[in-house]
């Protein structure tokens, strides 16, 4: 069943497009990325479904219902950009926005004191935003956007700014929430961070959508056209070899994208034959940074801020 | 009105109440007008009094007048210092440039403190010079007017064959006091009549709240376009507008806000009215048994007006506060961080001191086609009309009919301001041009 649908949504501000004719369906129980360089309309696809803006066209429906406004308190929302109110207590923060959120005061009261031993903060209940740090009041954030129990949780470039031990976190977090029924969009633009992590995606570039498919779908469509290598020594000798299409050599360690997904073996031939001194050979699946770059260059497009 | 706006209500209003600000303010207020009114009226007493010797130099072509006059001058209270003559007054005889250009270097070197020249033609029409290095010591030079023209008064009358007698006899001053005639209230078309000290306690007051309206009016309104620019600048917004509607959360704010003004207002009315009500039993605590007839009057004047002017100035700070911080929480959502808003919001500042500023004369004159237009003026209302009540009450269905007018321009502000602060809070980068703000208000 799908929690979340969108259909044929088109968004114009003024003279530009920020969004066209984007299409896609979120199954409960599921997690959903939205890829895409900055500035692709990742941002503003999710204002949309939060009804925060209102798409030119086009129909969004939250478990078939048209009028997300009345769904809101089952929605968690985390901006791109983070903050808090500075001045304002860890507590009375939490606090205000489970209101907002349609909590009543006890039952607010309980989940906030449940989180902040979960996030081990709960010494930090009562100091103020600014006495904490950086890696805290993201956490402290998180627990905002999902104090309420959403059944549809937002994300919006939840891992940037992250440091490592707060990464893997965010990410433990978000599969448990999952496996407990919650249903995840995030978006992002470091595509790396997804690959283990998304059941779907969307990859949109320029307000289009490019591709939009259950992850290993898409990376099957691509096929196994690239090889890892680690070598002692030089590369120089298969450096021109026709089974290469492209090479990314970072001294003992190469990313190599072949000619066609058959032609490894060739590859692993010549490197034998010309004498390179090579202690691992793997045949891998294109990351989707490639993918992404190879679509859009299909489209005749160029990538911009792509990282 | 839905839970969500409540708790934006709650915050608004919670986080300012608890703050420092809102204690001390309420104890600095009443304490630094009270300070300031008895500092100006310290001021007025020590004006141009000093303790040192001041020399002032006289020449006196005509001869006559210096000795009358020192003697004048000792006898009188602007020359003294706790009842010590503070003025040495010394005749010069030489009457040549070069005498007058010394006594001006004198002047300038501080030697003296000011010199004196009546010409022979003073008993005709000459002018008396008074130079010292400022003219702005009003004081002395009225009370050396008054002395000089004495003088050569008495002198004009002794000629005329008046004795010094008659002449204080025929020349005292009529008595002349100012009453204001108010419709009195109950009987129709009856009147009442207003002494002098009464307008002055009743203007006092209003005054008074004007300034306070003004203040807060200035104060509130800032604050509340740090809090949006605030919420916009930490992105906090995003969450708030995710759960409810902008227009809610700006409700919520001005609400909450205003509530804050209205606890501290509540506060001092309060504390304001026991004060005024149990002034005898706490002045006795003092050892003050009566009082004079002059304070009564004013503590009377106060008790009876102040329900009336209490009423309108809640109703003006209502207006008021609605009209300007709709207008400063826009320029707050429109603006990307402190000093942009500052800038932004200066132009808007000026439609609440413009007013205020207007007031000091317009006061004169309250009944003149210009103070009416001007009071009808959507953004001059809440202080000019406010004015207008206090000083000259004008007639009720002009007081309606501006009330509807000012409500109107309020929901017209907050349903143009509205749109733009929906689209402001979410945009990033640089401020937008007015044709952009237009476009927004139809996204």
């Amino acid at each position: 069943m799908n929690l979340l649908q969108l259909e044929n949504v088109h968004k114009k501000f003024g003279d530009f497009t920020a969004v066209s004719d984007i299409s896609f369906a979120i199954e409960k129980g599921s997690i959903y990325g939205l890829l895409g360089p900055n500035g692709a309309g990742k941002t503003t696809t999710l204002r949309m479904i939060m009804d925060i803006i209102a798409p030119d066209t086009g129909s969004i429906t939250f478990s078939g219902n048209r009028h997300i406004r009345d769904f809101l308190n089952q929605i968690g929302y985390l901006p791109e950009e983070r903050g808090l109110y500075r001045k304002m207590k860890v507590r009375d923060v939490i606090l205000f926005i489970a209101e907002l959120k349609g909590l009543r005061k006890q039952q607010a009261l309980g989940e906030i004191e449940r989180w902040l031993k979960k996030m081990q903060l709960s010494e930090w209940e009562n100091k103020r935003i600014d006495e904490l740090s950086k890696g805290m009041a993201q956490k402290i954030q998180f627990i905002t956007t999902v104090i309420h129990k959403p059944e549809l949780i937002i994300l919006d470039e939840p891992f940037s700014g992250l440091d490592p031990i707060n990464m893997t976190l965010l990410k433990d977090l978000m599969l448990e929430l999952r496996d407990s029924g919650s249903t995840i969009i995030f978006s992002t633009h470091v595509m790396e961070q997804v690959e283990k992590l998304c059941d779907r995606i969307c990859l949109i570039h320029q307000g289009e959508v490019l591709i939009e498919d259950e992850l290993r779908a898409v990376k099957r469509a691509f096929g196994k056209d690239s090889v890892e290598i680690e070598y002692v020594g030089s590369l120089d000798p298969i450096r021109n070899s026709v089974w290469i299409q492209g090479i990314n050599d970072f001294g003992q360690y190469a990313e190599v994208k072949l000619r066609t997904s058959e032609d490894y073996r060739l590859l692993l031939q010549e490197l034998v034959e010309k004498g390179v001194d090579v202690t691992r050979f793997e045949l891998v699946e294109p990351t989707l940074h490639e993918i992404f770059v190879q679509s859009v260059e299909a489209q005749g497009g160029a990538v911009q801020n792509a990282e | 009105m839905p839970n969500k706006i409540v708790a934006v209500i709650k915050r608004e209003y919670m986080t300012r109440v608890k703050s420092k600000g809102f204690i001390v303010s309420l104890f600095l207020m009443p304490t630094l007008m009270c300070g300031v009114v008895l500092f100006s009226s310290f001021l007025a007493i020590m004006e141009d009094k000093t303790k040192e010797m001041r020399k002032l130099a006289v020449i006196d072509e005509t001869r006559e007048i210096f000795d009358q006059m020192q003697a004048a001058v000792a006898g009188h209270p602007t020359f003294q210092h706790k009842g010590e003559l503070v003025y040495q007054l010394s005749e010069v005889l030489d009457a040549t440039e070069e005498a007058k250009t010394g006594l001006r270097e004198r002047v300038n070197a501080r030697d003296i403190y000011a010199y004196l020249e009546i010409p022979k033609n003073v008993f005709a029409n000459g002018e008396v010079r008074f130079y010292a290095r400022t003219a702005t010591n009003f004081d002395i030079q009225r009370a050396l007017r008054r002395i000089i023209s004495d003088i050569v008064r008495n002198k004009r009358f002794a000629e005329s064959g008046y004795s010094q007698n008659e002449v204080s006899q025929l020349m005292r001053s009529v008595k002349f006091n100012a009453y204001a005639i108010k419709s009195s209230s109950g009987k129709e078309g009856g009147t009442q009549v207003e002494s002098a000290i009464q307008t002055g306690a009743r203007l006092g007051l209003g005054y008074l709240l004007v300034f306070v309206l003004y203040m807060f009016v200035i104060i509130y309104a800032n604050s509340i376009m740090r809090s949006v620019l605030e919420e916009k600048t930490t992105r906090i917004v995003e969450v708030i507008v995710s759960s409810i509607k902008p227009h809610q959360l700006l409700l919520g704010k001005l609400i909450g806000v205003c509530s804050v003004c209205l606890t501290m207002f509540a506060i001092w009315v309060i504390f304001g009215v026991l004060l005024v009500m149990n002034i005898e039993p706490l002045l006795s605590i003092f050892g003050i048994d009566s009082l004079p007839t002059q304070f009564i009057q004013i503590i009377e004047t106060i008790k009876v007006s102040s329900t009336e002017v209490l009423t309108y100035f809640f109703i003006y700070f209502l207006i008021g506060f609605f009209m300007y911080s709709t207008l400063y929480a826009v320029v707050g959502a429109i603006c990307g961080s402190e000093e942009e808003a500052q800038q932004t919001g200066a132009p808007l500042t000026l439609l609440v001191v413009f007013p205020f500023i207007l007031m000091f004369q317009l006061f004169r004159v309250p009944d003149s086609t210009l103070s009416v237009l001007l009071s009808h003026v959507p953004f001059f209302s809440p202080i000019l009309m406010f004015m207008r009540v206090n000083v000259l009450m004008p007639p009720l269905w002009e007081i309606l009919l501006n009330i509807l007018l000012m409500c109107a321009t309020i929901l017209l502000v907050t349903l143009i301001g509205g749109k733009i602060y929906r689209v402001g809070i979410l945009m990033y980068g640089k401020r937008p041009t007015l044709r952009q703000l237009w476009q927004w208000t139809r996204y």
